[in-house]
């Protein structure tokens, strides 16, 4: 461990420090992580056969303004969907297939080889270890849009994951609805702060961006540990192994999404862009 | 007169039972369902088809594809479906191509959608989080679960009828299918005509 990784992790230790002291100063030290601990989990009412389970949740705002987007749908010439432009389509398009091929070629044969020989609850425990380690983005991107139950809870995860949870192999907190608020990044801060899309962009290895969600992958590498890896390789290797072993419980949905297509570059793209709009909402 | 009299309330009387039972059974037989027990009841069928041993055999693969497509295919309103898929442009096409692109468009799903299904399942659980009614449009969201994954999938339902019916489906907590049919029908339609759409996706239907 060099000099570098370890005054990352002092300030990410003193970021936590602070969180914990504002805490503090509200309510007692403790109350962010306990009584959320406490509260029950949805009750979950098993129906006639054990593959369908109803939970009775009651609808949140979440839910209402999901069905509220539809409500006053039409199809008059007026009607918008939000794109974004594509200014860069040649280029966009070429890296489309660039990475297509990668996946057939590369990607899904490494992901169905690792699949066959990694059993289920080990890439499950690789997949949150990866996930409870980046909580610094999270909880620094929820500060920053001013979210604060929102990075309390981020922070009461990370902690309690990484010691019940032993080092966030495990993912206790599951259970605890209050304690997964919705995952914020760099990209959607900056949207938060006004800046618009700009324009797509497809990236060879890294995927669909556009301008502002780039800007906010390179801002948010800093608060990732593994960026602080060196050498360069080995971080790099690292989140390779990361997308790889994300990649194998996903196996298929890309080819779903290319057949189901009357033009997958565009359904793609448009995927895209409506996750990034409903997370930006979120 | 007095004769006629009686013969009418006579033949009231014998009716009315009749008609009273009969009123009956059609209530019983059409106690609206929520979009909830609606969507619940046909994936329950699905589900055990996908689960019964009879299909398992590698010859019995296309009749449990039937199957499942005779169940699915009255759970969405394929016509509110094409009509939203294609979205503004729906107006220039003429009532002849609207019905063959609704067929044509429904077939295109159900082959891709269907083997999905069918060549993906490896017994999900499907939670049923909540429902929400705001006639005549609501929203059912589910959670499939595969091994410790779970996937939001929530359906959109329109009553017609009496009748809920799916037309359009929401993966990832939001991103709903049919726009995204929307924005590829809308630019394919800026160069093309309906009759070229119909086409092609009668292409794809059968390569």
């Amino acid at each position: 461990m060099n000099h570098r990784y370890f005054s990352a992790v002092i300030t990410i230790a003193a970021i936590y420090g602070l969180l914990a002291g504002c805490a503090a100063g509200r309510r007692n030290a403790l109350e962010p992580a306990v009584p959320l601990l406490l509260k029950k989990p949805p009750v979950l009412l098993a129906a006639n056969t054990n593959t369908n389970l109803i939970a009775q949740n009651e609808p949140g705002d979440d839910d209402f303004s999901l069905l509220e987007d539809d409500l006053a749908w039409d199809d008059s010439e007026t009607e918008e969907i939000y794109a974004v432009a594509d200014p860069l389509e040649k280029w966009n398009r070429a890296m489309f297939v660039f990475n297509d091929k990668l996946y057939f070629w590369m990607m899904k044969p490494a992901a169905q080889g690792y699949r066959f020989v990694v059993p289920p609850p080990a890439r499950s425990g690789v997949k949150n270890f990866f996930f409870n380690a980046s909580a610094p983005i999270r909880v620094v991107n929820n500060i920053l849009q001013g979210k604060g139950h929102a990075a309390e809870a981020e922070v009461a995860r990370f902690l309690y994951n990484a010691t019940l949870g032993l080092l966030g192999f495990g993912n206790p907190a599951a259970k605890h609805p209050e304690l997964n608020p919705p995952v914020e990044d760099l990209g959607q801060t900056l949207a938060k702060y006004g800046f618009i899309d700009g324009f797509f962009i497809m990236w060879p290895f890294l995927g669909p961006s556009t301008l502002r969600d780039s800007a906010g992958t390179f801002g948010d590498r800093f608060l990732n540990p593994f960026g602080y890896v060196e050498p360069v390789e080995a971080s790099l290797a690292i989140g390779a192994y990361d997308v790889l072993n994300d990649l194998s419980f996903r196996i298929g949905d890309y080819e779903s999404l290319k057949q189901a297509a009357l033009d997958p570059y565009e359904a793609y793209r448009n995927g895209y862009i409506q996750l990034r709009q409903l997370k930006i909402k979120q | 007169m007095k004769h006629i009299r009686w013969a009418v309330i006579g033949v009231v009387l014998c009716l009315c039972p009749g008609h009273g039972l009969l009123a009956a059974t059609q209530q019983a037989e059409q106690i609206p369902l929520t979009p909830l027990a609606t969507v619940k009841h046909s994936i329950d069928q699905i589900v055990e088809v996908l689960r019964d041993p009879a299909f398992s055999a590698a010859d019995q693969k296309q009749a449990q594809r039937d199957k499942i497509k005779e169940i699915a295919y009255p759970m969405f309103d394929f016509k509110e479906i094409s009509r939203r898929a294609v979205g503004p442009k729906w107006q220039s096409f003429t009532i002849d191509e609207k019905t063959r692109f609704t067929d044509v468009f429904a077939k295109f799903l159900a082959n891709t959608y269907v083997d999905r299904i069918q060549g993906e399942y490896q017994n999900e659980q499907v939670v049923y989080v909540n429902e929400l009614v705001k006639a005549p449009l609501a929203l059912v969201r589910t959670k499939l679960v595969r091994q410790s994954v779970s996937m939001p999938l929530d359906y959109r339902l329109r009553q017609t009828d009496g009748q809920w019916k799916i037309y359009d489906i929401l993966v990832e907590d939001g991103v709903s299918l049919v726009k995204n049919y929307r924005v590829q029908f809308q630019s394919f339609l800026q160069k093309e005509s309906p009759a070229r759409l119909i086409e092609t996706l009668l292409s794809k239907l059968n390569p």
